[in-house]
């Protein structure tokens, strides 16, 4: 009886509210009874006005938490990165030219790289910057920063062993003048691959951070000075690293012990010397970020901003309300609150009537969604490796994700289909042909008709059965039992709605088919804890993991497949092999081929599952502020453009 | 009373340690492990090898809990937290504050009111008044903190613009108290759940106690309705609400997730929540550690309060 009235009466409140919030949403400040088109295009004109405060919102769950360049693993990200460092701390080479991943020499303190004829040594001369204690960004500052990539490698988020590339690829390193720095590698590199993944990882940083303690002699460490490589140098900069990794809060020695270092790192001096448009005012650890221009910037935009803030929320609607209660300056509107969908993924269909003030501009990150599976998995009494290693069965998996569908109806439109693991969207000269069409679009007949083909009984919306098992052509594949049940567990990320929407349409789609998933929920980090490679065993269990999530190709710009998919990668969760692929890897890194081979080749053996992509982010701007557009696809924010007009 | 308190100090370590510790096992059966979460999609196998090595986790369950307690007790430290790039004790002091604020505030406003609102409801018992508070309080009681302070942010924040769309966002609690325009809807929307509680509490036991035969009694000796209420029925009838009061300090200790969630403003409960979802064990251990102490000290200051204002309880003995 409680019960009954309880439920009541949330219905009448529930009834009331919906009420309210009609009301609520019809508020005198909506423009037009359509509600459509206005502030969807990106505004022009008006008088460039100089000063103003721009508050930016960061993305729910990721405010900055590392002020020093030289990022360990886990703090190495997109939010330390290129949303909070970049903008005090220079890289030696900027990427992003419009909405292109490519390298832009305008913006980088390095000028462009010039490579011997035999690829084995690189001289860069660099730009015009300065410090802001007076001193200029010289080579060897350059020399500093690889000097600590030799010593603490591992401590650094990006390295990955066993490629060949930087700092094992690096024989030497010197500053042949102020201006110029001299790389010596130890064997031939394609020069594309270098600068994008390699040099791209470069930050000089300044002599006064050569210190091992609080107020000590700028080049006192012994790092900046030393010579490349040596066990002197390393020593050096080992404890160079230690104390500049404990002034930014993370003690690698004695990860326990106490800090609280985000409430100095606006006003360590330490952190106060850069070289980029902006230096730190305020932090605080929650992640509320106050930047002013740094007045000797030399780099060729000058912040015509006073402040620049960056404003941290705990989720999307809360980011979506502090948007319509006029408290940021640009911001983003999420999917959930689009209004209209669009049937050009590269053009916004409406924006939010309440939103007049704002316009809209959809923004597609360097990136492509897939979800692993695992080749080696003794899942499904020892068969679901076997079964997973057979491409006919993967590409039965990819011919039943009906990219198309999954856009317009989850995505509202705003997304890009994924052929290979070369991103569709940003447009960019990577895109191979053969990643230009899907070679495995949604059948139903398709994909039965390849299980079919392979020994396995179709039972539609239950699951197929291998009947006929053995190797040839037209059999279940190697170790596949006669009977084996094409059943899988499948476990998934929640908390992105659009994401688990996407999971449960593919999931009825394989079902469809026959393929039987068992699906599980977990957390993001569950899941990516859970995909991690395995030799064959009873403890290898684990066959598709999605966390629904993408490989953003940061700070290793050139799509290669050296981290992804060359056998042993480190993040070849799946355990995929392949030695044309391996060989067409090593190609793109080593000689100066170009990625066509190698795209195609992934875009039909299907190493992992490829999904949509749906948009990173509909931005909003207000409409007085220019600048914004176009944004990198590396998620790199540039407030140094971005000025007030009236 | 003394040999009462150490008594109920003994159970309540005891408590601590057994939370602690089966929170600790059950962190520890995870799966993925804590290194892959911690360091990342492009985590190499020596960095998780060290990332092990360095945090205890290659050795057996118990003597890491017992490493674990031993740096707590020796050297009050909580561990460190990989995601936040904090020392867990550091985030805790941080948060912690705010919440006290933000739920203390809200606690104390719903007191004020709900004591006066119950007993309005019982003198005028059956009036239209009484009728009228009884519905909103079971409006109050079955409104989702979510939706009340969302419609609250859209009427009050977003269309006349009143007051702020998000809770004061400074680190202090100077901070927060300075940034009164902030504070008002996410106090109103945890105080109006909470009063709604309070009242129907103090209604039921106001009704009580006027049955009781002490009021008759005091009634047939003359005392005035006033008297009778305040002087008599009120005594006895607050002690529920001091039970309640004690069983609400975890509550303000561990912060309001969904409210917090709402108005943006980071405190304990929001920060429980991440530990949790971003497998973040040190501080998932660290926030529970605050919850189950808060919760400990909350009942044993009921137990405390009630005996002291109710003078038939006699613990000593």
């Amino acid at each position: 009886m409680r019960r009954t009235r309880a439920m009541l009466t949330v219905a009448a409140v529930m009834a009331a509210a919906a009420l309210l919030l009609a009301a609520c949403s019809s508020s005198p400040s909506t423009p037009s009874a359509s509600g459509t088109a206005k502030g969807t295009t990106v505004p022009t004109g008006g008088t460039p006005q100089t000063g103003g405060t721009a508050t930016w919102a960061e993305l729910p769950g990721t405010a900055p938490n590392f002020i020093f360049p030289f990022d360990p693993p886990g703090l190495f990200s997109v939010s330390n990165i290129s949303q909070f460092q970049y903008l005090m701390y220079r890289p030696l080479y900027w990427f992003g030219q419009g909405t292109t991943p490519d390298l832009n020499l305008s913006l980088s303190v390095g000028k462009n790289p010039v490579y011997s004829s035999d690829s084995k040594t690189i001289t860069i001369d660099l730009n015009n910057y300065v410090w802001s204690n007076g001193e200029t960004v010289t080579a060897q500052d350059v020399v500093f920063w690889m000097n600590m990539m030799h010593a603490e490698k591992n401590s650094f988020g990006a390295y990955v062993p066993g490629i060949n590339a930087i700092p094992d690829d690096v024989t030497n390193v010197v500053a042949t003048s102020p201006t110029e720095v001299t790389f010596t590698l130890s064997g031939a590199v394609n020069t594309n691959w270098y600068t994008y993944n390699n040099l791209s990882q470069v930050t000089p940083m300044p002599k006064a951070w050569d210190i091992t303690a609080k107020g000590a002699a700028a080049g006192s460490g012994g790092c900046f000075s030393g010579a490349y490589g040596t066990a002197a140098t390393d020593a050096a900069c080992t404890k160079v690293f230690d104390f500049l990794a404990t002034s930014a809060g993370y003690d690698p020695s004695n990860p326990k012990a106490a800090n609280n270092s985000f409430s100095t790192y606006a006003t360590n001096p330490i952190w106060q010397v850069v070289d980029g448009p902006w230096h730190l005012t305020s932090f605080d650890a929650t992640g509320n970020i106050t930047m002013a221009p740094n007045p000797t910037y030399t780099g060729p935009v000058k912040p015509k901003l006073t402040k620049f803030i960056e404003a941290p929320f705990t989720d999307e609607p809360t980011e979506y309300n502090a948007l319509l209660g006029g408290k940021l300056q640009v911001g983003y509107l999420p999917l959930a609150n689009v209004t209209k969908a669009t049937p050009n993924p590269n053009v916004v269909a409406a924006q939010d009537p309440r939103l007049s003030g704002f316009y809209l501009n959809e923004y597609y990150g360097w990136e492509f969604a897939y979800f692993p599976v695992n080749l080696n998995s003794a899942g499904n009494g020892g068969a679901a490796g076997k079964i997973i290693s057979q491409l006919y069965f993967r590409q039965a998996m990819q011919t039943l994700v009906d990219q198309p569908a999954i856009i317009s109806k989850v995505f509202k439109g705003y997304g890009a289909p994924e052929y290979g693991p070369v991103p569709v969207l940003p447009v960019t000269n990577f895109l191979s042909s053969g990643e230009k069409t899907n070679p495995y679009p949604y059948s139903l007949s398709n994909a039965e008709k390849l299980l079919s083909s392979h020994g396995w009984k179709i039972n539609a919306g239950g699951t197929d059965t291998c009947t006929d098992p053995g190797t040839g052509a037209n059999q279940c594949g190697a170790g596949i039992p006669k009977g084996t049940p094409l059943t899988f567990n499948l476990q998934f990320a929640t908390g992105i709605t659009t994401q688990t929407e996407a999971v449960n349409d593919e999931i009825s789609s394989w079902e469809a088919a026959g393929i039987h998933i068992n699906e599980t929920t977990s957390t993001f980090d569950t899941v990516i804890g859970n995909a991690t490679a395995c030799t064959p065993g009873p403890s290898c269990t684990w066959e598709f993991e999605d966390w629904a999530g993408s490989w953003v190709y940061s700070p290793d710009i050139y799509p290669t497949g050296e981290e992804l998919f060359a056998t042993g990668a480190v993040a070849n969760y799946g355990s995929y092999s392949n030695p044309q692929a391996d060989n067409f890897i090593k190609q793109t890194d080593f000689t100066n081929a170009s990625l066509a081979n190698y795209e195609n080749l992934m875009a039909k053996d299907v190493p992992v599952i490829y999904l949509p992509d749906q948009v990173q982010s509909l931005t909003e701007t207000q409409n007085n502020l220019r600048g914004v557009v176009p944004q990198n696809p590396l998620s790199t924010i540039t407030p140094e453009n971005w000025y007030f007009v009236k | 009373m003394i040999a009462f308190l150490i008594r109920r100090i003994i159970q309540a370590v005891i408590v601590v340690l057994l939370v602690l510790l089966g929170l600790f096992l059950l962190t520890h059966v995870i799966p993925g492990g804590a290194a892959r979460a911690a360091l990342g999609p492009r985590a190499t196998k020596a960095q998780i090898r060290q990332f092990n090595v360095t945090n205890n986790y290659y050795k057996g369950i118990f003597v890491q809990f017992y490493l674990y307690l031993k740096t707590l007790v020796w050297h009050h430290n909580l561990g460190y937290s990989y995601k936040m790039n904090q020392d867990v004790t550091t985030v805790i002091a941080q948060r912690l504050p705010k919440t006290l604020v933000l739920v203390g505030i809200s606690t104390v406003l719903a007191l004020i009111i709900a004591v006066p609102l119950g007993i309005l409801q019982v003198v005028r018992r059956n009036k239209p008044i009484d009728h009228i508070l009884t519905g909103l309080t079971f409006v109050g009681y079955g409104m989702p903190s979510f939706l009340l302070g969302t419609l609250l942010i859209l009427y009050f924040a977003i269309d006349i613009h009143i007051f702020s769309v998000e809770a004061p966002q400074g680190q202090t609690v100077g901070a927060i108290l300075g940034d009164p325009r902030g504070l008002v809807l996410p106090e109103f929307t945890l105080a109006a759940i909470t009063i709604a509680s309070f009242s129907r509490y103090m209604r039921s036991s106001m009704m009580e106690a006027m049955t009781e035969d002490y009021v008759r009694t005091a009634r047939a000796k003359g005392a005035s309705p006033r008297r009778v209420l305040f002087r008599h029925a009120l005594r006895n009838a607050i002690i529920p609400i001091v039970t309640l009061l004690g069983l609400s300090i975890p509550a303000i200790v561990s912060g309001a997730v969904i409210t917090e969630t709402v108005f943006n403003f980071p405190g304990m409960g929001l920060l429980t929540y991440e530990a949790a979802t971003n497998t973040d064990v040190p501080l998932l251990l660290g926030t529970a550690l605050v919850a189950t102490l808060a919760t400990v000290i909350g009942s044993l200051l009921a137990d405390i309060l009630y005996a002291i204002v109710d003078p038939r309880i006699r613990y000593a003995k």
